[in-house]
């Protein structure tokens, strides 16, 4: 198993690893994050710094021969705490 | 008050074994899949292909190699990523256990 290679025995050892990195955190309401995770709890509660939270927008007015247009809105913020209740999956960096 | 030794009933047998293969609860399962490809559907109906690292009592789920698809189609890819359980519908064995 490649578990035993990497040093996890469970899923929030892949986050304790992540700590200091910049992640990729995929919210509900399509939203995502990246940003450096600073801290994390059982709940997946967050903090995080120098975020850019992109958003995911359908706009059904623009849609043109049903193709709905999706707008994406970016915004950066220094620094975030995250409910972890609206976290769906978070994405270290690629471990070398 | 047992006074005399009960004889052998044939009258119910004991019923048959049931096939191995197919038996076990659902920790077993999750046991067997572990360092196996999966696929783990979320409510929203995004799947996640990847080898299951590992699993917790939440069902936040370590996956390996993930490939993000929505409608069929591949929309991301993560070296490593950590779903969180209350988000899993499923998780569905995509090799032999």
């Amino acid at each position: 198993m490649d578990a035993s290679v990497t040093g996890i025995q469970e899923p929030f050892d892949l986050i304790r690893l992540s700590l200091s990195e910049r992640v990729f955190v995929k919210l509900r309401g399509d939203r995502q994050l990246t940003g450096i995770l600073h801290a994390y709890d059982g709940h997946m509660n967050l903090i995080m710094s120098d975020v850019e939270e992109t958003i995911m927008l359908v706009d059904p007015e623009g849609a043109t021969n049903g193709r709905s247009v999706i707008n994406v809105a970016k915004r950066k913020m220094e620094m975030l705490f995250v409910r972890g209740d609206g976290v769906i999956l978070v994405s270290p960096p690629a471990r070398t | 008050m047992d006074e005399s030794p009960r004889p052998p009933s044939d009258q119910s047998p004991p019923p048959p074994p049931p096939a191995q293969s197919h038996t076990g609860s659902p920790t077993d399962f999750l046991k067997g899949v572990v360092g196996k490809r999966v696929i783990v559907r979320l409510t929203s109906g995004v799947d996640y292909k990847g080898v299951l690292s590992c699993l917790d009592g939440f069902m936040n789920i370590a996956l390996e190699q993930t490939e993000e698809h929505v409608n069929g189609v591949i929309t991301n890819r993560y070296g490593d990523s950590f779903i969180r359980g209350n988000n899993v519908l499923y998780i569905s064995a995509a090799e032999e256990i």
